[in-house]
């Protein structure tokens, strides 16, 4: 995305050590990045390298030890439900409510009236394509249907980014090519700012316009890919060789990292 | 089915007024099915005062411990400082014969219904705080961020996702505190008191009038009773999704 559009998140210089004394952990090192407001971000990087505590420090969840975020130009502290929703690689639903009580939920937190939210509710429902499926249990829908219902609850009060923790983690390979295709069109439809984590390559390229790599102990972002492919996007662009080409630069980066301890050189901010 | 238990039921009571009838079982020691019947016609006033006396204090007892169980049972559940230290506690002091204290409630609360509802909250608290307690840490951390995500209050997170979420747990606490409840009323009562259906057993244990025990065990075991059906209720409510949710797996 070469167009300047306005930002909506700054990570400048964020840190997070766990521990204190002697012998403290460094979960996050210099992490800044910037998002433009409506882009699709994704993060993508080995397990356990601080992604989900990075978007958590985002979320305003979990408090960075040094470094701040900006989110619309104003440094953020505490979680802003307001303007950011979380979705979680669980769906997180409550299993005592029926589907559309759960995507009202966080509209009843913040005391709207019961008949907006329904209205809300109903809506973000058909937008996600599960119209009919409101007065079920959580337990009585598949793993896809289910992170669906996820995104609908997170669209319910209407943010301005998803940050999104490897959403589609625990599905299948089909279900998550459906639900990527899916995210796609909720998102051109919607035009919020999404943060994606995944450790798939190919999920982070497809759905993506800019892809941060991260590296792991300390984590740090390696790279930033801008990959530039068309939109819309289809099945085919995955075996095209834009596509390849780009997916070997992020893997170069993660695997060179790997072998380079030190590894400052790479930074290609 | 319901015809052979009918039957059951039939021969046992038979049996049972035979062998006062026939003298095979001395007057003090058992009373006949109709003896007993006779007894509650004779003064069922009295009963009934009685009952309203000891159903009211189990009411009370059971609104009081219930609330601090609960509460007791989140904080030590969710602050890791306060479950630390407060958990073996709580399972140490359950540990003790409840009963043995009785004497200083008397002391502490006098011999009217309010050392009753004491020793019945006591009785019932431990169990209800321990389940909660465990109930609470067991649950998925990522519901708590979850929860601060949509930016819940502290009393929104308490009441609309722990505690629900926690629920299967919570509610075999309140079963079994509940059934500790209604026994300690009762037991309290049995042992001083002014009123209720453990005063009448006890005081017509010592005028050997055994129709009369027997009715006011009768009356007790119904206490029991109604509250366990009570309780089967509202797990079967708020345990519902769980089992679901298991069965689907």
């Amino acid at each position: 995305m070469t167009s300047a559009r306005p930002l909506v998140i700054e990570a400048r210089r964020l840190e997070k050590v766990y521990g204190v004394g002697r012998a403290p952990i460094v979960a996050l090192q210099d992490i800044s990045f910037v998002v433009q407001e409506g882009s699709f971000v994704c993060l993508v990087g080995p397990s356990g390298c601080g992604k989900s505590t990075l978007l958590q420090i985002l979320a305003g969840l979990v408090p960075s030890t040094s470094g701040e975020i900006l989110i619309e130009g104003a440094v953020m502290r505490k979680p802003a439900p307001d303007k950011i929703s979380v979705m979680f690689q669980d769906a997180t639903l409550l299993p005592w409510k029926r589907v559309i009580e759960n995507i009202e939920f966080p509209l009843e937190i913040r005391g709207r009236k019961a008949a907006e939210r329904r209205e809300r509710a109903a809506a973000m429902l058909s937008l996600v394509g599960l119209a009919e499926f409101g007065e079920r249990y959580p337990h009585e829908l598949s793993g896809g249907m289910r992170q669906r219902v996820s995104i609908a609850r997170a669209l319910a009060p209407d943010p301005r980014i998803l940050l999104m923790d490897e959403p589609f983690g625990a599905l299948d390979e089909q279900t998550r090519i459906k639900m990527g295709h899916e995210l796609l069109r909720i998102w051109s439809q919607t035009g919020k700012t999404i943060f994606f984590i995944t450790h798939s390559l190919t999920e982070a390229l497809f759905l993506s316009d800019v892809v941060l790599v991260m590296s792991h102990r300390p984590g740090r972002i390696v790279g930033v890919i801008d990959s530039g492919l068309p939109r819309p996007r289809t099945y085919d662009i995955i075996g095209s060789a834009e596509f390849g080409a780009a997916r070997n630069r992020i893997w170069q980066l993660i695997s060179l990292d790997d072998d380079e301890v030190a590894g400052e050189g790479m930074v290609s901010l | 089915m319901t015809l052979r238990r009918a039957v059951v039921i039939i021969v046992i009571l038979g049996c049972w007024e035979a062998a006062r009838r026939f003298n095979l079982v001395g007057p003090l020691l058992l009373a006949s099915p109709s003896e007993i019947v006779l007894a509650l016609i004779g003064s069922w006033s009295d009963y009934l005062g009685a009952l309203r006396f000891t159903v009211s204090e189990i009411a009370l007892a059971v609104v009081i411990a219930w609330m601090f169980g609960i509460g007791t049972g989140v904080l030590a559940g969710m602050i890791p400082f306060f479950g630390a230290t407060a958990g073996p506690l709580l399972s140490s002091l359950f540990a003790i014969p409840l009963i043995t204290w009785y004497p200083l409630f008397m002391v502490w609360f006098g011999i009217g219904i309010k050392s009753k509802i004491a020793y019945a909250v006591v009785s019932g608290f431990f169990p209800i705080a321990i389940n909660t307690m465990i109930g609470v840490r067991g649950l998925d951390p990522r519901y708590m961020l979850f929860g601060r995500a949509i930016g819940c209050s502290r009393p929104q997170m308490v009441l609309r996702i722990l505690i629900p979420m926690a629920m299967p747990t919570i509610v075999s606490g309140l079963r079994i505190g509940t059934a500790l409840i209604v026994i300690g009323v009762i037991v309290a009562e049995m042992l001083a008191s002014l009123g209720g259906l453990g005063y009448l057993i006890s005081y017509y244990r010592s005028i050997y009038e055994t129709a009369h025990v027997y009715l006011g065990i009768l009356l007790a075991l119904g206490c029991a009773l109604v509250a366990n059906w009570c309780l089967s209720r509202i797990e079967r409510r708020v345990t519902r999704w769980r089992e679901l949710q298991i069965a689907e797996r």
